[in-house]
């Protein structure tokens, strides 16, 4: 008999000390509130190991800034506010675990968070089950405010259309209109090069051809030989991670970039920063950029922040977890209520001010399919840059000249009666 | 291997159930009917005890072949990941019924190791751990190519528990009545699973792990027996990777990436993988640590690396083996 009741008792104990440690965790709630007042809490679900860890921890820095100062600005309806942060590992079924925990069991009254598509679809899922409003920060596939676009759940981030849309004008304009494309072998690869051939054909432009790499290549010597072969004007690589480094530091062994312009879709402040020198450059977009001297607040943004995460600038993972957190107290304090319906109503059309947006034209979350209207910074790497200079913007492109419309992006939104 | 060359003779350690092991056993049935209602007691929730109920299950699959047969498997998340999509793409594109749902995830998963096991059964050793994870990531790459028909990278969305259709009505599975469904799989699994292990051809399996050389000298054709271990094993993960997607209401490639395959692993050395339940205290262990020390601290990965550590070093035969023992001495 003692095998079993010592093994549950120690269950038992081991969760209470551990929960107790938790609680010590829970960023502590700042500013003047009286003792009484309970906390409003937000869950916030984020890789904090694996692949996506490092851009994980950028996002939880911006958001907990973001607490700092909604809490020093009085909270949530004069209530403290309480970040929870759970570790993902962008592991989908993992995070939906951890955002039935929050609901159920810390009692959260908004979820927030995630890097990836696929932990940002299952928690898309998991929030309208729970009935609590998920605001995703930067899972970027359509479908979120596509066709699985849900009433629960906004986005922060840009979806991958506008990644495309970005710089494909900059692009079209600047470098020519035969283009060929390094293509990763998976659902994201695949759409982010369907988006980019669908414009590349609407402006009279032509795709000269496309290599496709499994993940993991190391390898990509016959894929560029192929894409030197084909003569583009711009050579499209949609690869990201280490494949990312290998082929670029390859197609630099190659001087490809004498002979065409080197592009791609997305790339993040956290990534350059890894890339050896030899593989920084080609055109690129970016979502948010630190440096913008003629915007007002971003310097002093950028200088808090600076001091909060030891030094590091904030990336545009920064950027999702606190304009996400002050999205969620704006839309909070504006319905003057807490319930989901509330304050889901009170965040479409929500525009963000100034010192949260922290970019020009006044980003807002769309009604229609819950979808950031924000900028896009495409530019290009500079290669001989040193951190945090590795990227110039070329220009800003406004979300709502690239954004699909609701109509086109799939979303039909229903809400419960 | 050592699992294979281990020569001291205690076969059926903890599979019996002699006097108070009965009472045992039924304190530890109790416990699990009761526990949503003593979780939240203890300040955890009904959801994790399902995910220990579905991590348990799996190990406890893996480890007929594990601890019992001798066969290393770091490839059994490819069967629990095919019991999570035969439950998802019949959700989703046949219709919604949740007993077919199971029966496809089950057959799906089962029937693949049942396939594959006569090209695994020939191997020995590390060989059998290398053809197992090679047939785990090629299910892998499948689920993350096949786009258009399993949601690829993204994972498998789209569908979710549905009612569960009984003879008195229907019953709605949240929470607390999902709880009970995993729980009464679980039973049917582990039934299976100790039925088999108390049966002339479980003692084999224990004699093909203790020393094959010899079993094959009595006659008994040893492959064929891994082969039947594997595809029991089979059997029971893919159940239990079943539960995982209506749990989750989701799947995703990642339950079935060779990582996930090694958690097993690892749940099973840490709960004692010669003892029936030790791959139970196993995942309580894991699941337990995975919800509460990743609260507290990102690095909670080396807290459980650290213990099954420990454990490989000074209690070879895992937590619930060393206690086993300590209470025979």
């Amino acid at each position: 008999m003692d095998i079993f009741t010592r093994n549950f008792r120690r269950r038992s104990v081991l969760g209470g000390a551990a929960a107790v440690a938790a609680g010590s965790l829970i960023y502590p709630a700042r500013g003047t509130f009286a003792a009484s007042e309970t906390p409003v809490k937000i869950g916030m679900v984020d890789p904090q190991t694996g692949t996506y860890a490092a851009l994980g921890a950028s996002e939880i820095t911006g958001a907990r800034l973001a607490l700092d100062q909604v809490n020093k600005a009085g909270g949530i309806l004069g209530r403290p506010v309480e970040l929870l942060v759970e570790d993902s590992a962008a592991d989908p079924g993992l995070a939906v675990t951890k955002a039935r925990k929050l609901v159920n069991s810390d009692k959260v009254n908004f979820l927030m968070g995630s890097v990836s598509s696929a932990v940002s679809l299952s928690l898309n899922q998991a929030a309208e089950e729970l009935k609590t409003l998920y605001l995703d920060t930067g899972g970027h596939t359509d479908q979120v405010t596509g066709t699985q676009c849900r009433w629960t759940t906004f986005r922060t981030c840009s979806t991958t259309w506008m990644l495309t849309a970005g710089n494909f004008r900059t692009l079209f304009d600047k470098f020519g209109k035969s283009w060929y494309f390094i293509t990763p072998d998976y659902a994201y690869g695949h759409s982010l090069q369907k988006d980019y051939a669908s414009q590349l054909a609407k402006a009279g432009g032509k795709v000269l051809g496309n290599a496709l790499t499994p993940l993991g290549t190391t390898d990509f010597s016959s894929y560029l030989i192929r894409a030197r072969a084909a003569k583009p004007d711009v050579l499209v690589n949609l690869t990201a991670g280490n494949d990312l480094v290998n082929s670029m530091k390859q197609a630099t062994q190659f001087g490809l970039e004498k002979d065409m312009t080197i592009a791609g879709a997305l790339i993040e402040l956290e990534d350059l920063a890894a890339l050896p020198k030899e593989a920084r450059l080609g055109w690129w977009v970016m979502e948010w950029w630190w440096d913008q001297p003629n915007q007002p607040h971003v310097a002093d943004f950028v200088a808090t922040y600076k001091t909060m995460a030891g030094g590091k600038v904030p990336s545009g993972r920064s950027w999702f977890g606190f304009a996400s957190l002050h999205a969620l107290a704006l839309a909070a304090n504006k319905a003057k209520a807490l319930d989901t319906m509330s304050v889901v109503k009170a965040m479409e059309g929500l525009a963000l001010p100034p010192e949260v947006a922290l970019q020009p034209n006044n980003p807002f979350y769309r009604a229609a399919d819950h979808q950031l209207i924000a900028n896009e910074f495409p530019g290009y790497v500079l290669s001989n840059g040193t951190y945090p200079d590795l990227f110039h913007v070329a220009n800003i492109v406004p979300g709502s000249t690239i954004a699909l419309s609701p109509a086109e992006d799939g979303c039909k939104m229903t809400y419960p009666t | 291997m050592s699992v294979e060359t281990e020569a001291r003779p205690r076969s059926r350690a903890g599979l019996a159930l002699p006097g108070d092991e009965k009472l045992r056993f039924a304190i530890f049935a109790v416990l699990l009917l009761a526990a949503p209602f003593w979780l939240p007691l203890v300040g955890s929730y009904t959801d994790l005890g399902t995910r220990v109920l579905v991590y348990a299950l799996a190990a406890m699959g893996l480890n007929l072949l594990l601890g019992f047969t001798g066969g290393l498997s770091f490839g059994h998340a490819a069967y629990f990941g095919l019991g999570a999509y035969g439950t998802g793409l019949m959700l989703r594109y046949v219709g919604p019924n949740m007993w077919l749902a199971v029966l496809a995830g089950v057959l799906l998963g089962g029937v693949a190791a049942t396939l594959l096991g006569p090209l695994v059964m020939k191997r020995r050793g590390i060989y059998f751990a290398m053809i197992t994870i090679a047939f785990g990531q090629m299910f892998y790459f499948i689920a993350v190519r096949w786009n258009n028909f399993t949601g690829g990278e993204d994972g498998l969305t789209g569908f979710q528990r549905e009612p569960l259709a009984l003879p008195g009505g229907a019953i709605h599975l949240t929470t607390v009545p999902f709880y009970y469904f995993v729980l009464a799989f679980f039973a049917v699994g582990a039934f299976v699973l100790w039925w088999v292990l108390n049966s002339p051809l479980g003692h084999a399996m224990v004699g093909a792990r203790e020393n094959a050389r010899r079993l094959e000298f009595l006659g008994v054709r040893v492959e064929r027996l891994t082969w039947i271990a594997f595809a029991i094993s089979g059997f029971v993960t893919a159940l239990a990777g079943s539960m995982s997607a209506l749990l989750n209401n989701f799947t995703s490639p990642l339950d079935l990436y060779w990582q996930l395959s090694g958690y097993f692993v690892i749940i099973c050395v840490l709960g004692g993988m010669r003892n029936f339940w030790g791959p139970f205290l196993g995942a309580a262990i894991y699941v337990l640590m995975q919800d509460y020390a990743s609260s507290v601290t990102k690095n909670w990965l080396s807290v459980i690396g650290l213990m099954f550590i420990l454990v490989v070093l000074f209690f070879p035969r895992g937590l619930l083996g060393v206690l086993a023992r300590r209470r025979s001495a």
